[in-house]
């Protein structure tokens, strides 16, 4: 890649590539503004990319200020209208349980309460296309839940919708390009360009090929997430923040169809939700002042997790968990609360009182409103800017793909692909499945299923090797979970190395270190909860690439 | 200040407006949660359903059981997968089922697969399973004891 | 009628891997009545085509081939610097290692080549070299270490399965260790859409068919470069050793021609697994299918696939975990017998360390590349290969173990798992039937 436009000026610099700052290049650039965006690592490898995965109309800020609630659905509704095939519907289970023999008054007031309280957030769900909810006798509750521990008395039903965080990055990554904007991935803001008072840009560093340059901006946008703070101190600017680890556990496929919310041991909400091909157990909420670069699921966090559920689900201590999964939530700072009691809302700091004008940082918010986040940042950078811009229309335009919902059966039977198969790439790329399946029609060898578990034949790896900012192996974990299920890309792992080999020409060499470092992030996931049957795959999976591929 | 007008308003929901609409309201809750979500096929799992999968879940996708399946050379749908398929995407979902089509009914139970599998995956049974409930045509008229039994 | 419900037998061996197979055939053959019990075919058909028994860890990524350690002398250094591996427990016996090679390599010789006492070093499909004492009948004309003049790489033009360019890489990065030059080449076979998305079983059986191997034969013949000495093709060459698939393409290509070694799914694996099957059939070890569990040992008969066995002595050959024989529900624990899983490598190889019960992550690694305990856990064993208590008493003088269910190897790091499998089975089948080591 020769020196390009990034060594220019340019109206925004955002400053990481997660959901925020996706979604901030976005907007910043529909309406016309120069963006270049920078992201570290690979897009969503932070806290976006180990998110719950839901667009939920905030149901909790109803007790607080219900034009929050009424703001968060329709902002739900317009994510549902702008990527309509990334979103699906998970119907949640709120049951009734008491720890004591029968229930009392209190309980029983208190679950009226709760019936009451999501009744009342079915007045928002039309804004999102949700629907009503329902209230469970305890036989209705067993009729449509069997797995659930006996001794509970019903329970309240809602609707919210789910969503595979990290495509929603990258097509606001790709849709930002598409106006204009530069992305650049796995590089690096080494330092801010400074004069009296101001921060005027950044250096860069690319990772992968040491290229490096200067890019002068009148905006930089930090949207680096749990990396804030570190990266702040670097510069000589203040991003109070409260870290928040998050783990979350997958199952090898869908416990069942409903979510169903249940109680930790500290008293915290937690799920077991059925989220695309498989179940997800959540999650926690620690404090976290490590490094956000270096972190592990702990055997404590896994116990946790999976003892809430059983409270619940005792059946899903015999259910095959195949890997953990962690991320660092930008918590806004405030002393002396819990966790869980910190404010999910979002603040933009602006640090010109520190002497560093033209920077400004996000802190806090939900992958849920990260479009109307980014609305309020760029508002605020194009005020800084005092320019005319035209208005924001993110909430209107289609994603990439977003145009139209491709009918999977009728895919099929015209480019000869299994129906399962068709119903994945859809959901991946919506209309854009077309595009991907044109490969497939002029080369038929393009048709081989690369991976049984997430339905991806050749031809769509291709594709997202030429088209969604691949430039590593381990990026197709986040645009299409390549090797993240059980198997470990058992038989899909040197298949799909290969083809992206072919595509961005590596050689053997870079194609067996790309293929060794895809397995081991897939290690760093699984190792914590190597248990029953998902052992025996590692057992397999080692012998197949650490015994024969010596990777 | 919003804070007391939202309880406020939250109490009044409480004592009015919830119950009214619960004398409005048409069918058990059960009827209506399931007639929400029985159009996208968000229907409940029963315990022969989960123990199915559950079973399924030992599948460590070594692809021993292809080499047994006497239909895999001439039914591409399988052949494609292979016929672990079942147990890895098939499987992971009621809508992945649905939309597996012939590929699970064509099965012949010839159980040629079943012997191979070195974590005792049912392989048999839960095609036949499957099958049923993907709701492919043939599974209806299929003898549940297969051929030659 | 149905046949008697209990049978009699000398030697009960359970687990059918290739520990399991060598026991009862090394049973056998020192004239014991051998039964087999298993519920699977064991980790076997899974087997990529390599032996591999011991890599010499005295040598340098760089030592030549043909200054690297026999096999032999090889598990010799292992069992000297490795406290708490197999060959280590069994270090007076390694002198035998060699007669339990041609032993097993013997019996199944109608898949698997003699070994020669030097690893082979054979191409597999990730690009790299892999050490193995013996191997696969089919994969022996592809050792580098023997080829001398060219060696052609070939993939199929119509089939994206194999990157033949990657697979050379691997000979290209031993070069100077003694591997011949390579050079990477595409054969116009598969085009036809069938072809092209077929599994690997597919593709052997469509090789197998008339005339098929004589055209990729021919194919070949075309593109071969001068001083082409041998050629290497994906590993689909035919299913049964019968239809000799690999010969009919030499025959018309005028080179040998080998198998790179296999992932999944694997050929070579089920061919190994058929040749298992026929060779117990044909010695006279009855095999019956089904699961042993919560037993007592030899002294109580073992209820197994309908029938009740009473043996004299047991071998467990009961595999790891992808054969079951160990478990890890929560804990770790041998689902056959109960007995302590007390045994792995590293710091856990010393048995007064309790690691059973630890969480995953207190006995992994997090660099996968480093041994790791939890895939090396197994039973402690004596030398004569009795399972051992946590006091290191032997838990019955007629119970053996064999093969992965033993513990303080973890065969993806070690390149021993074969070895000791055989080994071990050899040893144990034996004294099973009551004959000296």
């Amino acid at each position: 890649m020769e020196a390009s436009a990034s060594q220019g000026t340019f109206d925004v610099v955002v400053l990481g590539g997660g959901v925020n700052g996706a979604g901030v290049a976005r907007d910043c650039a529909m309406r016309g503004l120069s963006v270049l965006l920078l992201e570290k690592q690979d897009l969503a490898s932070g806290a976006s990319g180990a998110s719950s995965g839901m667009i939920h109309g905030g149901i909790r800020y109803m007790t607080s200020d219900r034009r929050v609630t009424e703001l968060a659905s329709r902002d739900a509704g317009y994510i549902r209208r702008i990527a309509p095939h990334l979103t699906f519907r998970i119907p949640f289970l709120l049951p009734f349980a008491t720890r004591r023999e029968e229930a009392t008054l209190l309980d029983r007031l208190t679950w009226y309460a709760t019936e009451v309280y999501v009744g009342t957030y079915d007045l928002f769900q039309p804004l999102k296309g949700g629907k009503p909810s329902a209230r469970l006798t305890a036989e209705e509750l067993y009729a449509v839940e069997p797995s659930l521990r006996p001794g509970l008395h019903g329970a309240v039903t809602l609707d919210e919708w789910g969503i595979d965080g990290q495509r929603l990055c990258l097509l606001n990554a790709l849709s930002a390009e598409a106006h204009g904007a530069e992305v650049r991935t796995w590089t690096e803001a080494t330092g801010v360009l400074r004069e009296p008072g101001k921060v005027v840009g950044v250096r860069w560093r690319d990772s992968l090929n040491g290229e490096h340059g200067e890019a002068r901006a009148g905006v930089v946008v930090n949207a680096t997430g749990g990396w804030s703070p570190r990266w702040g101190k670097s510069i000589g600017v203040q991003v109070p923040m409260r870290p928040g680890k998050g783990v979350h556990l997958s199952l090898d496929r869908r416990h069942g169809e409903y979510g169903i919310i249940c109680t930790a041991v500290d008293g915290r909400q937690m799920f077991l939700m059925p989220h695309e091909t498989e179940s997800i157990i959540g999650t926690t909420d620690d404090d976290y002042y490590g490094d956000p670069d270096d972190l592990d699921a702990t055997a404590e966090e896994v116990e946790y997790l999976v003892e809430g559920v059983a409270s619940l689900v005792p059946s899903v201590r015999d259910s095959r968990i195949t890997r953990a999964w962690w991320g660092v939530r930008t918590t806004i700072f405030e002393y002396g609360v819990e966790e869980d009691d910190l404010s999910r809302d979002h603040r933009i700091l602006d640090h010109a009182a520190e002497g560093s004008a033209g920077l400004l940082s996000f802190v806090g918010g939900k992958l849920a409103s990260y479009r109307a986040q980014s609305e309020e940042v760029t508002d605020r950078a194009v005020a800084m800017l005092g320019r005319a811009v035209l208005p924001c229309r993110t909430h209107e335009e289609p994603l990439p793909g977003g145009e139209e919902v491709p009918e999977p059966s009728e895919l099929a039977g015209r480019h000869g692909i299994a129906e399962a198969i068709a119903a994945r790439l859809v959901y991946r790329h919506g209309s854009l499945a077309r595009e991907v399946l044109r490969i497939a029609d002029d080369d038929p060898r393009m048709k081989l299923v690369v991976c049984r578990d997430e339905g991806i034949i050749a031809a769509e790896v291709a594709w997202i090797a030429r088209n969604e900012k691949v430039r590593r192996l381990q990026d197709l974990r986040r645009r299409c979970r390549l090797a993240v299920a059980g198997c470990g890309g058992l038989d899909c792992a040197r298949p799909a190395a290969q083809i992206v080999a072919r595509e961005l020409g590596w050689d053997a060499d870079q194609l067996r270190a790309e293929l060794a470092d895809l397995l081991e992030v897939g290690w760093r996931e699984r190792r914590p909860v190597l248990d029953g049957w998902q052992l025996a795959e590692e057992e397999l999976l080692r012998a197949v690439h650490r015994g024969l591929g010596d990777l | 200040m919003s804070k007391v007008r939202s309880y406020a308003w939250l109490a009044w929901r409480a004592a009015v407006s919830h119950p009214l609409r619960g004398l409005r309201q048409r069918g058990t809750g059960r009827e209506r949660f399931l007639q929400n979500y029985a159009a996208e096929g968000l229907a409940p799992t029963t315990e022969e359903d989960r123990a199915d999968t559950e079973a399924a879940s030992a599948c460590i996708s070594c692809g021993l059981c292809e080499s047994g399946c006497a239909l895999r050379g001439a039914i591409p749908s399988i052949r494609d997968m292979g016929v672990h398929g079942a147990f890895r995407l098939y499987s992971k979902s009621a809508e992945m089922l649905a939309r597996s089509g012939g590929a699970l009914a064509s099965c012949a139970s010839c159980t040629g697969c079943e012997p191979l599998c070195p974590t005792g995956v049912p392989i048999a049974r839960l095609v036949r399973a499957f099958a049923a409930r993907s709701g492919g045509s043939d599974a209806a008229r299929r003898d549940p004891a297969g051929p030659g039994r | 009628m149905a046949p008697s419900s209990r049978i009699e037998c000398d030697v009960l061996v359970i687990g059918g891997g290739m520990a399991g197979a060598t026991a009862a055939l090394a049973a056998r053959e020192a004239g014991a009545r051998v039964i087999l019990a298993r519920k699977a075919p064991g980790s076997t058909g899974l087997y990529g085509g390599a032996i591999s028994v011991a890599q010499d860890p005295a040598s340098m990524p760089d030592t030549p081939f043909a200054a690297r350690s026999g096999v032999v002398e090889s598990a010799r250094r292992i069992a000297a610097t490795r406290p708490g591996h197999p060959y280590r427990v069994l270090r007076d016996r390694l002198d035998r290692l060699w007669n339990a090679l041609e032993f097993a390599t013997g019996q199944l010789s109608s898949v698997l080549a003699p070994p020669s006492g030097r690893n082979r070093w054979l191409l597999t499909p990730f690009g790299r070299a892999h050490a193995a004492a013996a191997c696969a009948r089919t994969m022996a004309p592809g050792d580098l270490a023997e080829v001398r003049g060219t060696l052609v790489v070939c993939g199929f033009a119509g089939h994206l399965g194999w990157d033949p360019g990657l697979v050379a890489s691997g000979a290209e990065r031993v070069r100077a260790l003694g591997a011949p030059e390579v050079r990477a080449v595409l054969l116009d076979l598969f085009r036809w859409e069938e072809g092209a998305l077929a599994r690997p079983f597919d593709l052997a059986r469509m090789l197998e068919a008339p005339g098929a191997a004589e055209e990729a034969g021919r194919m070949l013949r075309r593109v071969l470069p001068r001083g082409a000495a041998a050629a290497v093709f994906p590993p689909v060459l035919g299913l049964d050793p019968e239809s000799c698939v690999p010969e009919r393409i030499a025959a018309e290509a005028g080179v040998p021609v080998a198998e790179m070694l296999s992932d999944l799914p694997s050929v070579p694996g089920l061919r190994l697994h058929r040749a298992i099957e026929a060779r117990l059939a044909a010695a006279g070890v009855e095999v019956l299918q089904g699961e042993v569990r919560a037993a007592s040992g030899p002294d109580v008969p073992a209820a197994v696939g309908g029938r009740e066995v009473a043996a004299r002595s047991w071998v467990l050959a009961s595999g790891r975990f992808v054969g079951g024989g160990i478990e890890r529900r929560g804990t770790l624990v041998e689902s056959v017998l109960g007995l302590p899983v007390l045994a792995s490598e590293g710091q856990f190889a010393d048995p007064s360390v309790r690691f059973a019960g630890r969480p995953p992550a207190s006995i992994t690694l997090r660099d996968s590349r480093s041994p790791q305990p939890l895939l090396a856990a197994g039973l402690r064993v004596d030398g004569e290969l009795h399972p051992l208590d946590a006091e290191g008493r032997t838990i019955h003088e007629r119970v053996f173990a064999a093969g992965a269910v033993v513990g303080g190897h973890d065969p993806a790091t070690d390149g021993t798992g074969m070895g000791v499998a055989i080994f071990t089975g050899w040893i144990a089948g034996r004294a099973a039937a009551g004959r000296a080591p």
